[in-house]
């Protein structure tokens, strides 16, 4: 009776040989196809398009690198091929590993194909080049707030529940880091604070899942609800009479010497507020302490079969406690790093973001440096829906917004069955 | 029906009389939780509102100053929830006065009105998403279906024309297969692919909801000769008529028969019909359903769709009651009314009556926030966060009894377990 109906035979299933390689190898032949043939073939022969690489901020890396022009008919064509072969090798390989890995290469293909074709000259667009650099720059914020809620999200499966309450612990991040943040100029307190607000926001997460044994996604989404609608009282009740609680609060970029000078890499990885060189310490740190301490072993086993590791003496409950609260710091930290690249708090403005960075760490496997690579997709095709517009492309701001969500359902229902959760995530565990 | 009818039926909750008295029953909780959801809602009032603070601030500064301070409170928290009261149930003084002279009925039963139009769409959409729930089915994207069934119930009310015999059920099944189209997306990717289908239905809200404004935007749908986010008016004879007369300025509508025939259908459903019993075997015990042949994947896109449907007949009917149009914020205000119709279902603990009971008492809520955010500036939102605490206790009933020091049950995993990612 106690032992928690683990789905056996959904394991088994995944080690299967299954017709979902396939289909995954059709989508990306036919993105490729469609890539060749609309952003290809589409686009007139004699349209150029141009990539350049200049700093946003000139006197960070003072060196100028030339423009690339290529023909954008002819490249696309080949972008295109090379998605068709991707896929074509994966149809007739069906490879156990790397799917994953080749879907986000022609994720990030397409949507380099995607841009010069929106960027061609002659055409539509007033702004006939791309900046590389700035699109890098762009997307990185994003996707350092996706890491921040998958790596969240990945402490609190690795060790068995599934904490879809990320979107809230953001927003509380963000309000209370803003309102820090406003008050005292110092986004270490902002980011202390935000920790605080989303660990107790993982505390009573798991206080109710595993104390009382509440459904977990139950509890979770309840959260988001209560603390986006809190959020926006707080916000009219205090934030509106008392706007110097929500002043202008862009984090500071701190550029590392030399490194930040490096051309393309240096803007993009060495030339940022000081909330994305803790992400990359924390992937760092995190996948050490999962995958190579005493601490992360106790994790995964409880994550995998909570009453084997309690047999051999783990505190099944604390482990759990512990990392669940971990993981809410750990986003309302990202909370406060989205506020810090927005500039302020505002209501609703997260938009679902928590439940991609979700789909991220499932994207990534459970594992840090896959939530990475997939925040790295997510980021990319929000920054363009938000971005694209620029180039006047004849799709209307409202159909390019969905495209991120869209490509998180074609991820989630595309790859879930090839990945394998921690075994026990989500079912709730009582000590006899 | 011979030794293939599964072994373990869902376990029904009968009660008798008596037991509805002690402090095991679920009403006992719930009333309980509500004073425990008010309560926070207080603190929440107290430590936010300038005056109140003021006036603690000020504690040593005179004799008079804690009196003062503790009036105060009690003043703004009470005023914030007196006017929450006579702005969704009635002015006991204007009922009053109406009865004694007969007079001004329209203004004194207003605020019931308000609270019954209110409740009308969230009856319905409430009750797609229990009967989700008592399969097991979390269906969060009940909020984007309800806006794909209110654009699709808005473009047959405003772009078709023809008697309202054939408009009005036209317009109901546009709104229907609306809700439907949404559902069975995740529906049918959960059947086959596994996808969990929180994270799918999350993220078809937000593509409904940007195909919301993309919709009335659009050169077909939009009002004629406006520039802003609003579409067409729905013909007459496309819009359910107010219960009362256009003249009496109470809005509830034929709308309430529609919920209320939810609900009955929904009792029927899920206690009556062969499939209802399906929906509720593979969510009390998945393992006992498929052993006893009912395909998980059929039940599972058939969920989606009776919950989906319901959820598009919900924007429909709000569509074709209130506004008779769609706008960009169309049911999105307000944490958006698919997630308060899961903090409903969950309240009504996914009964038919209980959902009913529920979205009254949460549409009273809804309502009152709003009075009680024009008398006293308290923002509405008040009332969501109070819906979601109330929940978050009724979620958890031994905490509740631990709180208030009743004889507390065994804790009991809640029958809903919704099991990680995979299929």
């Amino acid at each position: 009776m106690s032992i928690a109906p683990a789905p056996a035979e959904t394991k088994l299933a995944t080690f299967r040989p299954s017709g979902r390689t396939r289909v995954i190898s059709i989508i990306m032949i036919l993105i490729g196809l469609f890539t060749a043939l609309a952003f290809g073939l589409g686009s007139v022969a004699s349209a150029h398009s141009s990539l350049t690489f200049t700093p946003v901020n000139l006197t960070a890396a003072p060196w100028h690198l030339g423009t690339l022009t290529v023909l954008t008919r002819w490249t696309n064509v080949i972008l295109g091929l090379i998605m068709v072969a991707l896929g074509a090798e994966m149809y007739l390989r069906q490879p156990r590993r790397g799917v994953m890995g080749r879907f986000g290469v022609v994720a990030v293909l397409f949507l380099l194909a995607l841009l010069l074709w929106a960027s061609r000259a002659p055409g539509p667009s007033q702004v006939g080049y791309v900046n590389v650099t700035a699109v890098l720059i762009g997307s990185s914020e994003v996707a350092m707030v996706l890491v921040f809620g998958a790596l969240s999200g990945l402490m609190c499966e690795r060790s068995g529940v599934v904490n879809i309450a990320i979107e809230g612990q953001y927003i509380g991040g963000a309000f209370f880091g803003s309102v820090i943040a406003s008050t005292t100029h110092d986004f270490f307190f902002a980011a202390i604070v935000g920790a605080v607000v989303g660990g107790l926001l993982g505390l009573l997460l798991a206080f109710l899942s595993l104390r009382y044994l509440v459904d977990q996604i139950i509890v979770g989404v309840v959260i988001v609800t209560m603390i986006s609608s809190l959020s926006s009282y707080l916000n009219l009740q205090v934030l509106t009479p008392f706007p110097q609680y929500n002043t202008g609060n862009l984090a500071p970029n701190l550029a590392i010497p030399l490194l930040s000078k490096i051309p393309i890499i240096g803007p993009v990885f060495f030339n940022q507020s000081a909330f994305f060189y803790l992400m990359l310490v924390l992937v760092g740190v995190i996948s050490f302490a999962l995958f190579k301490t005493r601490y992360g072993l106790h994790v995964r086993a409880v994550g995998e079969h909570p009453h084997a590791a309690a047999t051999v003496g783990i505190n099944v409950v604390r482990v759990r406690y512990i990392n669940v609260v971990l993981g809410g710091a750990i986003a309302g930290i990202g909370g406060v790093a989205f506020m810090a690249s927005q500039g302020q708090f505002q209501p609703g403005y997260t938009s679902g973001l928590g439940y991609i960075a979700l789909a991220a760490m499932i994207f990534g496997r459970w594992r840090p440096s896959g939530a990475v690579a997939a925040s790295v997709i997510f980021g990319l095709s929000v920054y363009l829906s938000d971005n694209l517009q620029t180039y006047s492309i004849p799709i209307s701001t409202e159909i390019l917004g969905m495209f991120p969500y869209i490509i998180t359902i074609i991820v989630v229902a595309g790859l879930i069955g090839r990945v394998r959760a921690p075994g026990a995530d989500g079912i709730p565990y009582r000590h006899e | 029906m011979t030794d293939t009818t599964p072994s373990v039926t869902p376990p029904k909750t009968r009660h008798t009389a008596l037991v509805w008295m002690t402090s095991q029953s679920p009403i006992v909780v719930t009333v309980l939780a509500l004073v425990l959801g008010f309560f926070v809602g207080a603190i929440i009032i107290i430590t936010t509102t300038p005056a109140v603070l003021d006036a603690w601030r000020g504690l040593f500064h005179s004799w008079g100053a804690p009196g003062h301070a503790i009036k105060v409170t009690l003043d703004n928290v009470g005023a914030a929830y007196r006017s929450m009261f006579t702005g969704s149930v009635f002015d006991p003084s204007q009922l009053w006065h109406s009865i004694t002279t007969g007079k001004g009925f329209d203004a004194s039963l207003t605020p019931i009105s308000e609270t019954l139009t209110y409740a009308t769409p969230l009856i319905i959409v409430s009750t797609g998403v229990g009967i989700a729930f008592q399969t097991g089915i979390f269906n969060i994207g009940a909020n984007g279906q309800a806006v794909l069934g209110g654009i699709a119930g808005g473009v047959a009310g405003s772009m078709l024309h023809m008697p309202m015999i054939l408009h009005l059920p036209v317009t109901l099944i546009a709104g229907i297969a609306g809700g439907m189209v949404c559902g069975v997306i995740p529906g049918v990717l959960k059947a086959f692919t596994g996808a969990h289908e929180v994270i799918v239905t999350i993220m078809l809200n937000y593509v409904v909801y940007a195909f919301l404004l993309f919709a009335v935007l659009s050169t077909a749908f939009q009002r004629p000769g406006q520039s802003n986010d609003i579409s067409r008016t729905m013909d007459p004879s496309a819009q359910l008529p107010p219960l009362f007369g256009s003249t009496s300025g109470l809005r509830v509508s034929y709308g309430i028969f529609i919920a209320l025939a939810v609900v009955l259908f929904a009792w029927w459903f899920l206690d009556r019909s062969s499939i209802g019993f399906d929906f509720r075997v593979t969510g009390a015990n998945p393992s006992a359903a498929r052993a006893s042949g009912i395909s998980s994947r059929t039940v599972i896109v058939l969920v989606f769709l009776v919950s989906g449907g319901l959820a598009g007949l919900a924007g429909v009917v709000q569509a074709a009651s209130t506004t008779h149009y769609v706008d960009g914020g169309f049911l999105i205000g307000n944490a958006g009314i698919g997630f308060t119709a899961i903090t409903i279902a969950l309240l009504g603990r996914n009964r038919p009556m209980g959902i009913l009971l529920s979205s009254l008492l949460f549409a009273a809520l809804g309502v009152g926030g709003r009075t009680m955010q024009a008398a006293t500036g308290i923002p509405l939102d008040l009332a969501t966060v109070i819906q979601s605490i109330v929940v978050l206790f009724v979620a958890t009933p031994v905490l509740v009894k631990e709180i208030f020091r009743l004889r507390a049950a065994k804790t009991q995993a809640v029958q809903l377990a919704t099991q990680g990612w995979g299929s």
